[in-house]
């Protein structure tokens, strides 16, 4: 198990610096850099006539000069030694400081919206399995062709208006007014909860429809396995059949997918967010994308893939665990 | 064939009538027999007709529209829906028509407002004179599929107007053949990719296959909406439409490739060492010959499936960088485009008709899953043959 | 010697898409305790189908006939009727496992892969024995001690992957009998194993039927196996019993053709130059059963008038033997 362990662990160190360059890579591609947005958005209209040479200055001073390979290097140092992700200039601050708690906010979004969804699926898929060719059974196909095909920021925004309708206006974003900008305190932490469930919902939508598939497919083969049939000419009562052999079994795919639901949540957090209000990285990094400050923009899509990275990684341990024939493999 | 079976009462004859038929069955090509399958499927037939006339529309959008994506009807802004209708109080005609509008102050803010005249009748024509455009963007023609006699002096709106008063029916039909081509041209441009990149890692093996899937694995596991977002906010603002468009296919088509990569990779690797791909390598063929000729032909109907499913992830993405702002931008009309005047709960409320392009998004992806999944059964050479 | 089953006229249908389909069709036979009955026959003939009927482990399309009678009696001595055992009952879930025991020809896919052997043995200990979870495991250690598994104290805690082939179909017999069966079925257990590891196995489940007193109903296509292992024998094809009788008698001396064929086709060591012999044809689809007979269409020895068109009905010419097939009648034999 630790092998396994380390040799994954190695793998995910690997996948993050390949990741890292790529970031950074997107972060150089739009035209001009830092020190040419910078000094536009400070002076512009200010009067000041900024020349070729104070933009050289300030490129000088950050070290933007500097060939690209010292400057990745700069960067992905900094961060993994400082924590600093080198400065905003929309913000005019630290990158670290614009993130700041949306880090943990995009976290509970993400951890809420995974809960939801296996705590869905995983029932529901399993139920629809047992009962194959029921109503049920077709209901779920169709609803799960809709998931794939209703774009979220479509369904956020019907969820919204019922919402709306249904529990007062006061149900975007993710947190009332009179705490947006207030400590954190256990009423706080209540208001976001009352907020956070439609988010959820939205962004789990389509990851639940594709793991109901996943779960019954499984489901739908391991009933038909000769396991089963064993256990059940063992007597092993037909409830306690379900849940300790083909269940399971197909609960694994649904493990090893959970990067994949992960990577998914946070490719439409972003336009979700413009929808539904909500404060956080995938907003941020919208913000970011509009103003060109890639600072910010690789930051946030640095610490996204991270995630999604790091969540393959536990992925993969939960899955040897899970399963006994994986160590063997190794 | 089989009907003149049941025709015939006679035995011999319809045995003969059988044997032909399995004759038929036997000899006939893979694609032939796919296609007969994916005849069964009646979803997947009726998606396919669906998008048929989608993509007719989108085509012949100048023709099909009858007013331009950016034509103002200052009449009548932020307009309902006109739906042509049989009678009205003064009585029945055989003529589908709409009541005319008539401008009036508003009693309490005195704006300007468009209040329908039931004393107005305008009927509704087939091929009726219009605007001057230019169907498939050279033959001029000035007639349009539907519309109200010009002499009438006023427009019809079937699905409303937006804001600025443009037809919503009009700019829908122009977006589809923005999306849908966008759609197109992203999958052809990831299909070429996938060929390269999962071609040489299949049929090279060794080296440049782990690098290869080292690298697919990094661009699979970055959120793929934040990452064409970087890449479409890397256009310069200056670009011109047409720019913006093609830049906006290769951003697509740019990552939409490693699934595809991955099957041909597989499937490759799992014949690379088939005796007949050896007999031709030591007969000295060419490798791009070798994997076109040789290789690729046996599981040629899945990357088809492959290719017709990843359709809507094309048109999802493409339809959410759009939306919020990230994408085509106005005048350019697609779907993502249209949405982006829908973007509140305000808009549901009051012009719900905006949002009537996200019904064209929803039956297209769908159409596209669904013919993916008939065509996936159909090319299945286990499924039972009958 | 006693019944200890007894099935009759038992005939099973299955709703498909082309219609119903009826793989078995009157199929009658005993078990005492103590003996080994052979269901021999082709794959398709319907041999697994008719056991899994009797402990209902046929999946929900599929109907009994109205006329079909499967009486068990239980260790205690109760008659139990299988066919009417409610489903989810008790009792049925006595039956499976505690009264009837089932082994299947793929041990590495009977168990499941993620639980270790002792887990799933454990199971069935503590269900059917009552014992307690440290009771039961002492008790499953002794049963792998049982069927040959060395070091069975450390093997308990193996997963099913951690074992090969031969080891794997023992442990699975240790786990079916550790539940305490009366009546062992066993579907081809040997025949996903080498030849070697066969002969073992087949030895280790004949001592072990004489020791443990139970009747056996032991299914395979291969009439060698059946020489070495059953006391009785019933050959199936296409769902119907088509020759019955002591094994010894059956194999010395077969009356139905198609027996006859199936022992042709063993391959024998004293004439290594003969060509094998196959039955000639293929068995039909279950969708198209043949009328009449169903074996006419492969039968060298059909009557044409009479074979394809009436089946034959069971005669008894040796005693104790019983053959469906019109040669063996008086009208068959006239026609000739």
């Amino acid at each position: 198990m630790l092998r396994f362990t380390l040799e994954r662990f190695a793998g995910m160190v690997v996948t993050m610096l390949l990741v890292s360059v790529m970031v950074f890579l997107i972060m150089e591609i739009p035209p001009g850099d830092y020190a040419d947005r910078y000094a536009f958005r400070k002076y512009s209209g200010t009067g000041v006539n900024v020349t070729e040479a104070d933009i050289e200055a300030i490129r000088r001073d950050l070290g933007l000069d500097q060939p690209m390979l010292l400057r990745y290097f700069d960067w992905i140092g900094g961060i993994v030694l400082r924590g600093d992700f080198g400065q905003a200039f929309a913000f005019e601050t630290s990158v670290a400081k614009v993130i700041g708690d949306k880090v943990w906010l995009t976290a509970g979004i993400l951890f809420a919206t995974l809960l939801l969804t296996y705590l869905v699926s995983i029932p529901v898929g399993i139920y629809a399995a047992v009962r194959r060719g029921s109503a049920v059974d077709y209901g779920l196909t169709v609803f799960s062709y809709l998931g794939l095909a209703l774009p979220n920021f479509l369904l956020a925004l019907v969820m919204l208006y019922f919402a709306n309708r249904w529990f007062g206006a006061d149900i975007g974003g993710l947190f009332s007014d009179q705490y947006r900008d207030a400590p954190w305190s256990l009423a706080k932490a209540w208001d976001m909860a009352k907020h956070l469930w439609l988010s959820a919902v939205v962004l789990a939508w389509s990851a639940v429809a594709y793991q109901i598939q996943t779960v019954r497919a499984t489901m739908s083969d391991e009933l038909n396995k000769l396991s089963v049939t064993a256990a059940r000419a063992r007597g092993v009562p037909e409830l306690k059949l379900l849940v300790k052999y083909p269940a399971r079994l197909a609960i694994n795919p649904v493990v090893s997918t959970i990067g994949f639901d992960v990577n998914r949540i946070f490719s439409e957090l972003p336009i979700v967010a413009v929808v539904l209000g909500l404060t956080e990285l995938g907003e941020l990094l919208l913000k970011a994308y509009l103003d060109l400050d890639m600072n910010v923009a690789g930051a946030i899509l640095l610490l996204l893939t991270f995630a999604i990275v790091f969540m393959n990684f536990l992925s993969d341990l939960l899955l040897g665990w899970l399963d006994p024939r994986i160590k063997l493999g190794v | 064939m089989s009907d003149a079976t049941h025709l015939t009462g006679d035995l011999t004859v319809a045995g003969a009538c059988e044997h032909e038929a399995r004759l038929k069955y036997y000899s006939a090509s893979q694609w032939t027999l796919i296609w007969w399958r994916f005849r069964r499927h009646r979803a997947a037939m009726v998606a396919a007709a669906l998008l048929g006339v989608m993509a007719l529309a989108g085509i012949f959008a100048e023709f099909v529209a009858p007013y331009g994506p950016v034509t103002r009807d200052t009449q009548y802004i932020e307009g309902a829906p006109q739906i042509p209708k049989f009678c009205d109080a003064a009585g029945c005609s055989f003529v589908p028509f709409i009541n005319g509008t008539k401008t009036e102050r508003d009693p309490v803010t005195l704006r300007a407002i468009s209040v329908p005249d039931p004393e107005v009748r305008h009927y509704v024509q087939f091929y009726v004179k219009g605007e001057m455009v230019k169907l498939l963007g050279f033959i001029p023609i000035d007639r349009h599929l539907i519309g109200l006699r010009p002499e009438s002096g006023q427009k019809i709106h079937f699905w409303g107007t937006d804001d600025l008063g443009r037809d919503v029916f009009s700019r829908t039909i122009y977006a589809t053949r923005t999306s849908l081509s966008i759609g197109v041209l992203g999958v052809l441009i990831s299909f070429v990719l996938a060929l390269i990149i999962g071609g040489a890692a299949g049929y090279l093996g060794g080296m440049t296959d782990n690098v290869i899937q080292r690298a697919t694995e990094v661009i699979r596991v970055v959120p793929i909406i934040p990452l064409y977002m970087g890449l479409a906010a890397a256009m310069p603002k200056e670009w011109s439409t047409t720019q913006v468009y093609f830049a906006m296919t290769l951003i697509l088509g740019l990552f939409g490739w490693p699934t595809l990569a991955r099957r041909i990779r597989s499937q490759l690797l799992s014949i690379r060492n088939e005796d007949y791909v050896i007999a031709a390598r030591l007969a000295g063929a060419r490798p791009g010959r070798i994997i076109a000729q040789h290789m690729l032909p046996g599981f040629t109907s899945f990357i088809i499936v492959d290719l017709v499913i990843s359709f809507p992830y094309m048109i999802l993405s493409e339809t959410a960088l759009s939306f919020v702002g990230l994408g085509l931008r106005p005048p350019s009309v697609s779907w993502g485009v249209l949405l982006q005047q829908a973007q509140s709960v305000r808009a549901i409320e009051q012009t719900p008709w905006l949002f009537i392009p996200a019904v064209f998004v929803v039956v297209a992806v769908l159409a596209f899953t669904v013919i993916g999944d008939g065509l996936r059964d159909a090319a299945d050479p286990y499924a039972e043959a009958s | 010697m006693s019944k200890m089953l007894s099935v009759e006229n038992l005939s099973i249908s299955f709703r498909t898409d082309e219609g119903v389909i009826t793989p078995v069709k009157g199929v009658s036979f005993t078990v005492e305790k103590g003996r080994t009955l052979g269901l021999v026959g082709e794959s398709g003939s319907g041999k697994s189908i008719s056991t899994k009927a009797l402990m209902q482990l046929l999946p929900g399309t599929a109907r009994l006939g109205a006329a079909s009678r499967m009486i068990y009696t239980a260790k205690d001595g109760q008659q139990i009727s299988l066919g009417n055992l409610r489903h989810g009952s008790k009792e049925l879930r006595r039956i499976r496992g505690g009264e009837i025991g089932m082994i299947f020809q793929e041990p590495m896919a009977s168990f499941s892969p993620v639980y270790t052997i002792g887990n799933q043995m454990m199971e069935a200990i503590m269900l059917h024995r009552g014992l307690k979870k440290r009771e039961a495991r002492q008790f499953a250690i002794g049963m792998l001690n049982k069927v040959g598994i060395s070091n069975a104290a450390a093997r308990v805690d193996q997963y099913p992957h951690e074992l090969s082939g031969g080891m794997r179909q023992r442990a699975m017999i240790a786990l079916t009998l550790s539940a305490g069966p009366a009546l062992l079925i066993a579907d081809e257990p040997t025949t996903a194993l080498d030849v070697t590891i066969q002969a073992q196995v087949l030895d280790l489940m004949r001592d072990l039927q004489r020791e443990l007193g139970m009747g056996m109903i032991f299914i395979t296509h291969d009439l060698g196996v059946i020489a070495q292992i059953a006391d009785d024998v019933a050959v199936m094809y296409l769902g119907t019993i088509v020759e019955r009788g002591p094994a010894k008698e059956v194999i010395r001396n077969p009356q139905h053709p198609y027996t006859q064929g199936l022992l042709d086709a063993i391959p024998s060591l004293d004439h290594l130059h003969d060509r094998l012999k196959p039955v000639p044809g293929d068995i039909p689809s279950p969708t198209a059963r043949p009328g009449g007979c169903p074996f006419h269409t492969r039968c060298t020895q059909a009557i044409a008038g009479t074979c394809e068109v009436h089946e034959p009905p069971e005669t008894s010419a040796i005693p104790g033997c019983a053959v469906r097939c019109w040669l063996h009648t008086s009208q068959g034999r006239s026609a000739a």
